[in-house]
């Protein structure tokens, strides 16, 4: 229920994103790559969730509510972290479009008819590539470095060291891994949002199942819950 | 008469054709992704950037084929 209950949430936020945005194409491509660079941290409920019941307990709204209510100072930092790496984002994102395409975009429909319908292999495929260069540091940071900020006591300087040492020890499952969340985030997004509802607590759990299988291969030894 | 081969008229080869041979250019490129990252010895965190940034591009030039196909273009 907590997981569906988040789904819920981020699909009804992502709808309001929509509709405040309409037709201005750089508010709604700010503010969506905002939301799914920040989307992450909105998921730390449900690590907690997967935690409890990896540890065999009775799990329900009450242990998201209390991690929330925690007011963990390693949590805010590393969302304001991810902010600012959201905002670098979509900055540089929208300096490639706008000096590379040949009429500004100023709507959806002029960055689908002016970037992605382009017969030639160009400026879509380019926007991509920078994309993923400038996504690979963020997802090093955030796949193992969050929930293990859930789970323990860890400095988010150390938490983000391991997670970049998780990702370099197993670079082939963690491509794997990252392509995979965009294209599930790509199919919930296609069907009109709706498909995120479950598709986001499908993600956050398997991300809490991934953080637990790399950790415990670790030298520093599993942490507690997994 | 439209002339064909094994039953399948020119077009469904030349589509077949631009669909394997995509596929196996792009099987191509992971190849040499993984060879210039082995000689360049990128490291193992390297090698993660290189082959995350090649995969959103594959990803991107199948999207964009997929989107035109969608809208009939």
């Amino acid at each position: 229920m907590p997981g569906l209950f988040h789904g819920f949430l981020l699909t009804a936020f992502g709808a309001l994103l929509l509709w405040a945005a309409g037709d201005k194409f750089w508010l709604l491509a700010g503010a969506f790559s905002g939301f799914l660079i920040v989307a992450p941290i909105l998921a730390t409920g449900l690590y907690q969730v997967s935690r409890a019941l990896e540890s065999g307990r009775c799990v329900g709204m009450a242990e998201v509510v209390s991690l929330w209510r925690s007011g963990d100072r390693r949590l805010v930092i590393f969302g304001l972290l991810l902010g600012l790496a959201g905002t670098g984002w979509v900055l540089t994102s929208a300096g490639l479009i706008t000096l590379w395409s040949p009429l500004p975009i100023q709507k959806p429909a002029d960055f689908l008819r002016q970037v992605v319908l382009v017969r030639e292999v160009g400026l879509f495929e380019a926007w991509l590539l920078l994309g993923a260069l400038l996504a690979a540091p963020v997802f090093a940071s955030t796949v193992v470095a969050l929930p293990m900020l859930v789970d323990t006591q860890a400095s988010v300087m150390s938490a983000l060291r391991e997670s970049w040492r998780a990702v370099a020890n197993h670079p082939g499952p963690m491509v794997v891994w990252a392509v995979l969340i965009v294209l599930l985030v790509g199919l919930g997004m296609a069907t009109a949002l709706l498909g995120l509802i479950v598709i986001v607590p499908l993600i956050a759990h398997a991300s809490w199942h991934a953080y637990c299988d790399l950790t415990s291969q670790l030298a520093d030894g599993a942490p507690a819950a997994c | 008469m439209e002339v064909t081969l094994f039953g399948y008229t020119e077009a469904q080869i030349a589509q077949f054709g631009l669909t394997f041979g995509v596929g196996a250019f792009i099987l191509y490129m992971l190849f040499i992704v993984l060879n210039l990252a082995l000689e360049s010895k990128a490291g193992k965190f390297g090698t993660f950037i290189l082959f995350l940034v090649l995969s959103f591009g594959m990803l991107g030039f199948l999207a964009k084929n997929l989107i035109q196909w969608f809208l009939g273009i």
